[in-house]
């Protein structure tokens, strides 16, 4: 069945730099701001948006990804004509298949899938950016401006500029030079890693690109600029909002800490449900001794200790004396008795023993950064994990 | 396949459930934060591996409906069999009013039952809260032999009830109807396991004796008679909600935290319909003592002892104790609420004051703004 735009979610990377936290499983499946999990947010935006078909091109640990996201319901995604899929690496019978060697090669493996919707239009997303934003919107000036690709542009500070790729635009508005992580920014106008292509563009860009074996098969390093050089019409979408790369533990933390407050991001919005795949469980519940401060806390969980500032997933629980401050405590993780869990993130169905001090920090300390516990290990009752620290299980590779 | 089919009696609307019943039945009544009681049973009989399941109602079962859909949640939307809502279709043209007992409810549904294709058939009620195992009482249904199995309780319930002597054999002895207390034998939790043979017998001698009351009339004509009729005890928490009073105390009874477990095992988990949403906030100056609370919540004030469902704002210096507060109800600052149950999407403005008592709490009805 024809389509006007589907989307294509990249959510095969490693996740290297989150590294106790992506040991087992991909990005985009480590939760997030409480009931979330990173990859709710593409999600949730392409159902709010009208985007009913949606590729997953997954490739590293999927199995967490795979069995999350399963028929796409909990995003109105299990549709008739459409839908959410999954799309591995594969081998052909006559041709040797291989691992995405780039965000371009990722697409390009999966020409076929495209195919059949027979688009007009595809948007390439990544799964591991948190925002809510309007692809219908994007479609339209994309349309508007007929051009060969659109490009969500994020306006950044001069500084923050040699941090991204940046959009230099002509006198007409259109792009007119893409410079990755510039050292002299002529432009504050930061490539979000979110595209609109008009597909019989991208599809002729894609098959040239893959014949060049000098190029590393990337959106932002080869695709764009090529598009450039042949002339196509690049437009700049300037989203305003909330958007955040949660590639590194610092950046997730601070994510986490956003979601504390509604004028970062305001997720009771009913009009953009950000939708996410839970277990049912009981509500929350609160002891004699809780104490609860500017933290969110979701189902499941039970609170004895003390917790301020602090993110909690579902199914928590904090013993009699605990103290979790500034922190994010991912689903099933336990914090027995007595034990403080300080500036950190703690993994999955993780226990910090009675006791324990994991993570400290500020207290006006400039140079600090966040003590991570990966999933499903137990931190000893009583030990102490400094600030910074990032404690894993060591016999998986 | 399962040769068990359930059926589930929603239909009661007790008048002790005052405007708490007025739009929905007992079995769509909200409880502990987030289900509604007919969970329960929908969930013990999921929980083993069933998947035909009737639920009978008669009136105002529009809420009903809205939480049940197709039965998705509990894997009863099936290709074959599956969920299946049965309204009054059996019953003569000039029969207006109330279900008189459970017996009627059941020659109304007849044509249903007789087309059951398992042999056997788990009745539950639907206001009942209880989770139920269900697996050992099929395999002891199945292993007695005898055509109907009783399920009881081990707790006294809230109320009058009906209680069964088991004798010697495992075999109900006798049975007495209609106590209230503690008394000889074990509380029957009105639920049974029945061979459908048995069942339409039940039904046809019902409806040509005209009686319509399950206990008293079917139960204890078949038991005078000769019947054999096994029984189970349930170990856990289970009470009927038929009462205002009984509907406040047992949503109390889950900030217990050894009766949630019973109700709430990791290992028979509760479904229900889920509102997606987010976690829930708590201000910078909010206080959560011995409290249940859902997630979509902003809570700036102070709650104790207070069960709160999913999307309920309490302001800035409200006080809140011994409250229930279900989906959407906002409570404006500096409110002072004690033993108040406030229905679906109540708004109490800045600084009102409301108090009722553990006997008589306050029940302000769905929507009311004060």
């Amino acid at each position: 069945m024809k389509k006007s735009c589907i989307a294509m979610l990249l959510a095969g990377g490693q996740g290297s730099r989150l590294y106790a936290l992506t040991q087992k499983a991909a990005k985009p499946s480590v939760p997030f701001g409480g009931k979330y999990r990173i990859i709710d947010f593409p999600l949730s935006n392409c159902a709010n948006s009208g985007i009913d078909t949606v590729g997953v091109l997954t490739q590293y640990r999927p199995l967490q990804l795979n069995s999350y996201i399963g028929n796409g319901q909990p995003w109105d995604l299990d549709v008739a004509d459409g839908g959410v899929y999954i799309l591995p690496p594969y081998l052909g019978a006559n041709e040797k298949g291989s691992w995405f060697s780039g965000t371009a090669n990722a697409i390009y493996q999966n020409l076929s899938f495209i195919e059949t919707y027979d688009p007009d239009n595809v948007l390439i997303l990544s799964g591991d950016h948190i925002y809510k934003m309007d692809y219908a919107k994007m479609l339209r000036e994309h349309l508007e401006k007929d051009a060969a690709c659109t490009i969500a542009v994020l306006q950044v500070s001069l500084q923050e500029a040699t941090r991204f790729g940046i959009m230099n635009l002509g006198e007409d508005g259109y792009v007119c030079e893409f410079e990755e992580k510039p050292k002299q920014p002529k432009s504050d106008l930061a490539s979000m890693g979110i595209y609109i292509f008009n597909w019989k563009k991208l599809r002729e860009y894609l098959i040239a690109d893959e014949a060049d074996p000098l190029s590393s098969k990337d959106f932002g390093k080869n695709i764009i600029p090529k598009m450039l050089a042949g002339g196509e019409k690049l437009w700049p979408y300037r989203f305003q909002g909330y958007w955040r790369d949660v590639g590194t533990i610092g950046s997730l933390w601070d994510a986490n800490m956003d979601m504390l407050s509604s004028t970062k991001i305001n997720l009771f919005d009913p009009s953009w449900p950000i939708n996410s795949r839970s277990s049912v469980c009981p509500p929350h519940f609160t002891g004699e001794q809780a104490v609860i401060r500017h933290s969110i806390v979701t189902e499941g969980c039970e609170v004895e200790g003390h917790i301020e500032n602090s993110v909690l997933s579902s199914n928590v629980r904090v013993g009699a004396g605990a103290q979790i401050l500034y922190s994010v405590l991912m689903p099933g993780a336990v914090v027995e008795n007595g034990a403080t869990v300080e500036y950190a993130i703690v993994g999955e169905n993780t226990v910090v023993g009675a006791g324990a001090h994991v993570g400290a920090a500020p207290d006006g300390s400039e140079s600090w950064s966040v003590a991570t516990c990966g999933p499903d290990i137990r931190i000893g009752a009583g030990v102490t994990i400094p600030a910074g620290a990032m404690v894993y299980e060591s016999k998986e590779v | 396949m399962l040769d068990f089919h359930g059926i589930i009696f929603a239909y009661r609307t007790t008048p002790a459930l005052g405007e708490l019943v007025s739009k929905r039945t007992a079995a769509s009544l909200p409880f502990c934060g987030r289900y509604r009681l007919i969970d329960f049973a929908l969930s013990s009989l999921m929980n083993a591996g069933i998947r035909d399941v009737g639920i009978i109602l008669q009136r105002d079962y529009q809420s009903l409906l809205d939480h049940i859909g197709s039965g998705k949640v509990w894997d009863m939307s099936r290709k074959s069999g599956g969920l299946r809502i049965l309204p009054p279709f059996g019953l003569p043209e000039y029969h207006t009013g109330n279900y008189s007992g459970t017996m009627e409810a059941l020659i109304a549904v007849d044509e249903y039952i007789r087309d059951i294709p398992q042999k056997h058939v788990v009745l539950m009620l639907g206001d009942l809260a209880a989770n139920i195992d269900l697996a050992p009482v099929l395999e002891q249904h199945v292993r007695s032999g005898v055509p109907i199995t009783a399920i009881c309780s081990d707790q006294l319930p809230n109320g009058p009830h009906h209680r069964y002597l088991p004798g010697a054999d495992g075999l109900v002895d006798g049975a007495l109807f209609y106590r209230d207390g503690d008394a000889e034998g074990v509380p029957s939790l009105e639920a049974y396991i029945v061979d459908k043979d048995l069942l339409v017998e039940m039904i046809d001698g019902s409806d040509a004796r005209n009686l319509h009351r399950f206990h008293k009339d079917a139960i204890a004509y078949y038991l005078e008679n000769g019947g054999k009729m096994g029984c189970y005890v349930h170990k856990g928490y289970a009470q009927v909600v038929r009462s205002v009073e009984a509907y406040n105390r047992c949503n109390m009874d889950m900030l217990d935290p050894a009766k949630r477990r019973q109700l709430f095992p990791a290992e028979r988990p509760v479904r229900t319909k889920t509102h997606e949403g987010v976690s829930t906030y708590y201000g910078v100056n909010a206080v959560s003592r011995n409290s249940l609370v859902a997630d979509n919540c902003i809570i700036e004030g102070e709650i104790e002892n207070c069960i709160v469902f999913s999307g309920v704002r309490i302001g800035e210096g409200a006080r809140l104790k011994n409250c229930i507060l279900m989906r959407g109800t906002e409570v404006g600052a500096h409110a002072r609420l004690n033993h108040v149950i406030a229905d679906k999407e109540c708004a109490f403005s800045v600084g009102t004051e409301l108090t009722g008592s553990e006997k008589l709490p306050v029940v302000v009805p769905k929507g009311m703004k004060i």
